[in-house]
């Protein structure tokens, strides 16, 4: 019984964290499967939807229309930094794109220091989800339950919008085939301006969902930034499911490694990550490489 | 052409009313007491360089305003360092031949004010620490010209483990960072539990930038212990702490720390209450120095100081005692200056022992709590322990009992 309630609430915990992964890896593997890039500052977009959380709780003094608000500033600031910048770059070689996300990553992280300081800052909960509950004699946080609950409900809702609308049919296609999209009449360059935007709006949601548990800080995008890259290569690069299913398997992997080998807990990430590589270099739903 | 009050003019003007008080100043013969700081302001060290600039701008301007220093303006040579060792030394250099400070405040790690204490003596320079916590400054790495004003690594320890003794606990867990910092603290509260003949059931390290908790604080609840001792600073200390308070860990276990500051305090908000720990300053200490002190601090600052910002002016009211002593900022006659200043400082009696340079003083245990009308918790002192009793022998990091 005892053994039983450990599991159940080790197995939420898990979900919850894959939660906050998904959020992460979903809009880089997005990002990446229609534009080619791999998106450096994506923890800093991360981290950033922290502190603008942070503000609109703040001054709104609610934690739901930040939750809506800030996703929605930190990716029309996404959208914006494609338009402005990145457009420019897509007949260049890659290395243009590492250098220029990277560059932002630099700029973002100073300007959030001047604006937010150094000092870590609270977000709290809203007090309808700061409570427990007890799963067999367990005490279990109400906001973790959330946490699982709002990953499944996004990641049902993404599936729906890549699959059932006519935007997501465009993201689809262009991810296949791009020229063939833009010979057809459509303006692949709005195609990719808007999912640079959801691909950074995601990462801002998740940036708000988890400043609860880890205040709103600088360490937040170095954090960030590594557990994103291995969940998509994990999951495949440009893989909607393969992102889901890299961010369940780290989940899982590190709650129960970490209970059961504390001294790995650092490297049962690269483990997975490397066993993956070994068995199917592509990732686990990504083309072959 | 009426009116004479050209461009021209005004600039005329303008350059007159800045140049005034700097010509009067040097007329009179006095140059200024010039004090290099490199200080950690970007990087993961920056909370606290931030914290003893303050500290140290606040006590220049106060000088100042009285007329200065042995009637002398005090001005501060500030650069940052990004807490990497190499470029302290670099930065320290620096102020010391560009600027011509031969004082030094600042080196806001361990290892930078390692790096930066063997070149002292070659740059007649006074360094007077405010924060840096190795015990081998005052120990195996004692130079001449290095004073600490701060409490060190080991005499925070050593009030932990007063307390201790005293308390009904009996079975400690802990969890700290898993680099040299986090395992050093713990084999030392290892041995300290084990000291006060109780008993130390295990610890358990979570790598650095860990950002979920959920696993370790299930393993601490699994312990059975009646207290956890956490040795965690910046995002990993408030994530966990903010974790901790999710679970209501500290409903079942008595939660001691290493690092009580206000800061992490703000960072976490109620989830710091009930807190235990060692503090090197808190603004609830009770006495007339520092009352003054926190009254003028929130009249410039609109909040109370927070730890290192306390030691900062801690370290300024010794140096400032030095060189009222000695008449002079030279080395050679601020050193001996030094070595016998004692100041009713804001932790009360505090003062310089020659043999080693530490300045010997109280150490404070407190509890974070919740007071009437506060927005946010305080830590409040539970106990003091006289200097006598937390400082360690001439040249040690130890205790003998």
């Amino acid at each position: 019984m005892e053994f039983l309630g450990f599991l159940i609430t080790q197995c939420l915990n898990a979900l919850s964290q894959a939660a906050l992964l998904f959020f992460l890896g979903v809009g880089l593997t997005l990002i990446f499967g229609i534009m080619r890039i791999v998106n450096f500052a994506h923890g800093t977009f991360f981290m950033l939807g922290a502190y603008v959380g942070y503000s609109a709780v703040a001054t709104i003094g609610n934690f739901w229309a930040a939750l809506i608000i800030a996703p929605l500033l930190v990716g029309g600031f996404g959208a914006a930094f494609e338009l402005a910048i990145l457009r420019h770059l897509y007949r260049r070689d890659h290395s243009a794109f590492l250098m220029v996300t990277f560059g932002l990553t630099l700029i973002m992280g100073e300007a959030i220091r001047l604006i937010w300081g150094v000092n870590a800052l609270e977000v709290a909960a809203p007090q309808s989800l700061s409570g427990i509950v007890f799963i067999l004699d367990e005490p279990f946080p109400i906001y973790r339950l959330f946490l699982a609950g709002a990953g499944i409900v996004v990641a049902i809702a993404i599936w729906q919008f890549l699959d059932r609308t006519r935007l997501g049919l465009l993201i689809r296609a262009t991810s296949q085939n791009a020229e063939m999209v833009h010979a057809l009449g459509t303006d692949v360059r709005l195609v990719r301006s808007a999912v640079f935007g959801i691909g950074c709006g995601l990462a801002g949601v998740g940036g708000v969902l988890a400043a609860p548990l880890v205040t709103a800080s600088l360490a937040m995008a170095p954090n960030a930034v590594i557990d994103t890259f291995v969940i998509v290569i994990i999951g495949g690069m440009g893989s909607f499911a393969g992102s889901l299913i890299g961010a369940l398997l780290v989940a899982f992997v590190q709650v129960f490694g970490t209970y059961y080998f504390p001294d790995l807990a650092l490297a049962l990430m690269y483990l997975v990550m490397l066993t993956v590589l070994v068995v199917r270099p592509g990732g686990l739903l990504g083309k072959e490489a | 052409m009426t009116t004479p009050f050209t461009r021209r003019a005004a600039m005329r003007a303008g350059l007159a009313a800045v140049a005034a008080p700097t010509v009067l100043r040097y007329a009179r013969g006095e140059t200024p007491i010039r004090i290099g700081m490199p200080l950690a302001l970007t990087g993961p060290a920056a909370e606290i360089g931030e914290q003893m600039r303050h500290g140290a701008e606040f006590w220049a301007k106060q000088v100042n305003a009285k007329g200065g220093l042995i009637g002398r303006p005090i001005e501060l040579h500030i650069e940052d360092t990004t807490g990497d060792p190499a470029t302290c030394v670099r930065k320290a250099q620096l102020v010391v031949e560009r600027d011509d400070c031969h004082l030094l405040f600042g080196m806001v790690l361990s290892s930078e004010a390692l790096a930066v204490v063997p070149k002292l003596a070659e740059w007649n320079a006074i360094f007077v620490s405010s924060d840096n916590g190795d015990g081998r400054l005052t120990g195996s790495s004692f130079v001449p010209n290095f004073f600490r004003a701060n409490i060190s690594g080991p005499m925070e320890t050593r009030v932990i483990s007063l307390w201790l003794r005293r308390g009904e606990m009996k079975n400690f867990y802990a969890i700290g960072m898993d680099y040299a910092w986090g395992h050093n603290s713990i084999d030392v509260f290892q041995d300290e539990v084990k000291k006060a003949n109780k008993n130390f059931v295990g610890a358990v390290f979570s790598p650095i930038g860990t950002k979920d908790f959920s696993t370790y604080i299930t393993k601490i609840r699994q312990a059975g212990a009646d207290a956890c001792f956490i040795v965690m600073q910046g995002a990993d200390n408030n994530a966990f702490l903010s974790q901790a308070r999710e679970y209501r860990l500290s409903d079942k276990v008595q939660l001691l720390t290493s690092i009580v500051d206000l800061n992490s305090i703000h960072a976490v908000g109620d989830a710091s209450i009930g807190l235990v720990g060692s503090t090197r300053y808190t603004f609830t200490i009770d006495n007339p120095a520092n009352q003054a002190f926190v009254e003028a601090w929130r009249k410039e600052y609109g909040a109370a100081p927070d730890v290192f910002e306390g030691e900062q002016w801690q370290a300024c009211q010794i140096l400032q005692a030095g060189i009222e002593k000695a008449g002079s900022i030279e080395a050679d006659k601020l050193r001996p200056a030094l070595e016998t200043v004692a100041v009713d400082s804001i932790k009360g009696h505090v003062a310089i022992r020659a043999c080693d340079h530490q300045a010997v003083q109280g150490g404070y245990m407190v509890k974070v709590v919740k007071q009437e009308g506060a927005k946010t918790p305080a830590p409040v002192i539970i106990a003091t322990y006289p200097g006598d009793e937390v400082t360690p022998a001439c040249r040690q990091m130890t205790f003998d009992s």
